[in-house]
């Protein structure tokens, strides 16, 4: 049986995808999962939402989220909370070099500010501020729970006849004469009139077997762990600048950490003891009664790359009815929202609703016109 | 009722020697205790059954499982939230209170105090000091090995230590001691080798990617990374509960929860009970509940005939305990701790009879209803894991010789799924011959020889029994050859 669109990965991009889809009134949908639903980066993630980065498409399109997200949060009731974002800054030419962030990020509409260490102590209850030299605080920032933010719109879509075909992987997409006409899955042949890979780390083998080349994706394997859950300590997310590490206590109560290794992009990544103890030193530093929780889970994931760290959203110009959202850089969950948006726009053939988002079209890879932006943490 | 004491001064098998008395404080309230006791067990013996509250505040939990591995213990001690009170020894004046709800963060610990580094390198690591770890320390010990045995618990010997029953089989195989006396026979054995280094209330947390494993260890704080060429992990198993209404009520507990009061610890676990499941767990354990002086009201077996072994049910019917066959619990009642328990009795499709319920006065209702397997350790590693009903859950595919997915990374006892002591004690040598074999230690025939014995016995022999007849079919499920285990590990099976 044909479909009208076959969404590759039931992860929150796929799904606020389809739901924007569902909500204008295009319901001919079938999701295909390789595990299930959540289970690539999306329920792996920090839950952290901003728009406090350094290029103007990143900017525009999470404005675009943060309006979205409570809507949201009201209409599928989604936890989420305008908790904040604190960048802690312990050398001065941290602090210096974000002087200049701010300025850009007040000229365009986001309200961040520089914050001494005493207003630090005020926002964070229980730091220890000793080792700060200042920070920038972002109000217009704040979380969401991962879980309800992608199954509480799935359920939603289901109940409105979208299809989601769990344990199924997708080979690669089948293109003729320069037109997406279905996928190959372990499972078969799904016929369509069009292709969306939001396939996450998937998207990179998808798209290599389907188009011949990755457009630059690369995975890179990230490391996260969460305590037990706790009452309410502090509410934004913390950023520590030196040892690109950050700490946020998720709306069920743990505290979630998560910091950099060095890794190779493309591995399986591997649990490392290394991982655990980076991130406990670093924070109990700030938080000593942080050493006398329970590490509950330590997980590993990924941050699909791409060379600019820029998503590739929208149409591919050579294939015909092929759509690509993926390469998040970390950053795929606070900004699906926005993204579900523009990708049922691109579907439809309509014109994206956040015009700037033109710039991330994934064949800016091939033509070399890359997007800059320094604001990557973990 | 609190004041009031619950402990067994005369039991006919076991005698209970008590530690120290000190005194610790529950919610300010002193508590009377024995050093060698667990918060728990002294709170338990001073009529305490309420340890805390779910996390709504609004549910009254009990004690459940007695080994760390449930959550309805979660207290507060000296300052800590979310500590299992049932593993945390007594100290003097320690400060105890009961967690309501979703804990408040520990706060008032505004310093870190420093916790010592070791970084050990080991021969093996024997992951659980159980029948299969035991055993295995053994074997390797008295191979001249160096071993290090981590267990969480402060003590060694695993389940083995509340089994008060005689075992049964060949003396080979301890047919006719007592478990505990076994246990500490064992223990004392290894403490006993210069070249076996026990680590106790040590949790290994994790087996990291260049083969560390990371252990924390309790009182006082400790963090060992044991770097071994080879690890064994016998982590047991858990107990499962039951659905039904109420069932979180206190009072309502693992059956292997009760062993551990009544057979370690010397604490009667209620004055009337009401058992569910005629395994070879719960007719044990309704016997030991006789033993301490319980009442047992009833036993409730949901098919129509005696789940374990004949002589143990025979025994327990000779001193008057009723069956209701085909019967299961459907509701417990009582407002913060069981009062009353309803059994019914089951059509075809196990559905309640309605008019056929039966209502019990009782303060205890023990589930021994089956067991789940340890697995995390395995899945954490990363184990090929697969999930086998017939073996209680999830449990990692293995070869004969007891060696999963992960090169070096072997398994035995229950985590291996469930089935009893003796089959843990086979496994646990069979793993551990196997593990000397690849480090090259004895000698190579006498040891494939032995082990070869082993596998004999084991499929040949014990196995064949009908009555273990589902554990062996699980089994056969998840074991392997070696080729094919490469295919697992080269991901082309
Ligand atoms: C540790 C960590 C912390 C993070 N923190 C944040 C944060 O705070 N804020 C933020 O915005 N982002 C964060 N991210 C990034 C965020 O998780 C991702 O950008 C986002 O989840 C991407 O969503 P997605 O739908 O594109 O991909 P995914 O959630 O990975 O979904 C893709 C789905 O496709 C499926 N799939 C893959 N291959 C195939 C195939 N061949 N066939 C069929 N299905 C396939 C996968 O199973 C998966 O379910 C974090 C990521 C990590 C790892």
């Amino acid at each position: 049986m044909k479909k009208g669109l076959v969404i590759i990965g039931a992860g929150i991009i796929g799904v606020m995808t389809a739901l924007n889809l569902v909500e204008k009134g295009y319901r001919d949908i079938v999701i295909v999962e390789k595990k299930y639903p959540g289970s690539g980066g999306s329920f792996r993630c920090a839950t952290g939402i901003r728009a406090s980065f350094t290029s103007l498409e990143h900017v525009e399109l999470m404005k675009r989220s943060i309006q979205l997200w409570p809507l949201l949060s009201e209409k599928y009731n989604i936890p989420y909370a305008r908790h904040g974002y604190v960048w802690l800054f312990t050398r001065e030419e941290d602090l210096e070099m974000f002087r200049c962030i701010v300025d850009f990020h007040n000229k365009n509409g986001v309200p961040t500010r520089i914050v001494s260490p005493e207003e630090i102590a005020e926002l964070v209850p229980t730091i220890k501020t000793d080792q700060l030299v200042g920070g920038v605080y972002d109000p217009l920032a704040g979380k969401a729970s991962c879980f309800k933010a992608l199954l509480n719109p799935l359920a939603y879509i289901l109940r409105k006849g979208v299809k989601l075909v769990e344990s199924t992987t997708v080979y690669k997409v089948l293109i003729e004469s320069g037109r997406a006409r279905g996928v190959l899955t372990d499972k078969g042949v799904i016929e369509a009139d069009k292709v969306l890979v939001a396939a996450g780390y998937g998207s990179k083998k998808i798209l290599r077997e389907s188009i011949g080349v990755d457009l630059g994706l690369r995975n890179i394997p990230k490391h996260a762990l969460i305590t037990e859950g706790y009452q309410g300590v502090f509410k934004p997310l913390l950023i520590d600048w030196e040892t690109s590490s950050y700490i946020v206590q998720v709306l069920h109560g743990g505290f979630l950490i998560g910091s950099s290794l060095p890794e190779e992009p493309d591995k399986p990544p591997r649990s490392r003891l290394k991982y655990p103890v980076k991130a406990v030193n670093v924070w109990i530093r700030y938080f000593p009664w942080l050493a006398y929780t329970n590490i509950m889970r330590y997980w590993t994931g990924y941050y699909v790359m791409t060379p600019d760290h820029h998503p590739l959203i929208g149409p591919l110009s050579t294939v015909e009815n092929l759509y690509i959202a993926t390469g998040f850089s970390g950053h795929g969950f606070m900004m699906s929202p926005a993204v579900g948006e523009v990708m049922a726009n691109y579907i439809l053939g309509e014109k994206p609703n956040v015009p700037l988002v033109e710039h991330l079209l994934p064949d800016r890879i091939i033509k070399g016109r890359l997007v800059k932006e320094i604001a990557v943490f973990g | 009722m609190p004041g009031s004491s619950y402990r067994i001064v005369e039991h006919p098998v076991i005698s209970f020697k008590r530690g120290r008395r000190v005194v610790f404080y529950y919610n300010d309230r002193p508590v009377e205790a024995y050093i060698g006791e667990t918060i728990l067990a002294a709170l338990y013996a001073a009529g305490y059954r309420v340890f805390s509250y779910s996390l709504d505040g609004k549910r009254p939990r009990g004690a459940f499982c007695m080994i760390g591995k449930c959550g309805s213990c979660l207290s507060i001690v000296d300052g800590v939230p979310n500590t299992r009170i049932c593993i945390e020894p007594v100290r003097e004046g320690v400060r105890v209170y009961r967690q309501e709800g979703l804990p408040t963060a520990p706060l008032s610990k505004n310093v870190v105090e420093p916790v010592e580094w070791e970084e050990a390198e080991a021969d093996a690591l024997i992951i659980g000091g159980g029948p299969a770890g035991l055993i295995a320390a053994k074997t390797l010990g008295e191979l001249g090995l160096d071993v290090v045995v981590v267990d969480d618990q402060p003590r060694l010997g695993g389940q083995l230590v509340k089994q008060t029953h005689r075992f049964f089989g060949s003396r080979e195989y301890w047919g006719g001691i007592r478990g505990y006396v076994i246990a500490e026979k064992l223990a004392r054995e290894i403490m006993g080798m210069k070249n076996v280094r026990v680590i106790l209330q040590g949790y290994a947390y994790g087996i990291y990617s260049d083969n560390r494993v990371g252990v924390a260890v309790r009182n006082p704080l400790k963090h060992v990374i044991v770097k071994p060429k080879m690890i064994l992990a016998g982590t047991g198993a858990c107990e499962k509960t039951l659905w039904f209404e109420n069932n979180d009520l206190p009072g309502i507990m693992g059956a292997g929860g009760a062993q551990t009061l009544m057979n370690e610890y010397g604490v009667r676990p209620g004055d009337e009970a009401l058992v569910i499941g005629s395994g070879n767990v719960g007719l044990i354990v309704t016997y030991q509940l006789l033993q301490a002086g319980v009442r047992v009201k009833g036993l409730a077996e949901i098919m129509d005939h005696i789940g374990g072994w004949f002589v143990h049910a025979a025994k327990i019917r000779r001193l008057g305990v009723e069956f209701y066959f085909k019967h299961t619990i459907i509701k417990a009642i009582g407002s913060d701790r069981v009062e009353k328990a309803v059994i019914a009795e089951m059509d075809e499709n196990y559905q309640p009879i309605p008019g056929s319920e039966k209502v019990f006065d009782v303060d205890l209702v023990l589930l021994a209803v089956g067991l789940q397997p340890n697995y995390s350790l395995f899945s954490q590693a990363g184990a090929a894991m697969k999930y086998v009903p017939e073996l209680g859950g999830l449990v990692p595919v293995r070869t004969w010789f007891m060696e999963t997915s992960i090169p070096g990374l072997y398994v035995a006892g229950d985590s291996s799924g469930v089935e009893e002591a003796t089959t843990a004690f086979i496994e646990g040598e069979i793993a551990a011959l196997s593990i000397a074999l690849r480090l090259g230690a004895g000698n190579r025939g006498v040891l494939i020889e032995k082990r070869r014995k082993l596998l004999d016995y084991l499929w040949k022999e014990y196995r064949q029994s009908p009555v273990v007849s589902r554990a062996r079919m699980g089994k056969l499920k998840v074991t392997v050859s070696e080729e094919e285990m490469e295919k697992i590990r080269r991901g082309e099976a």
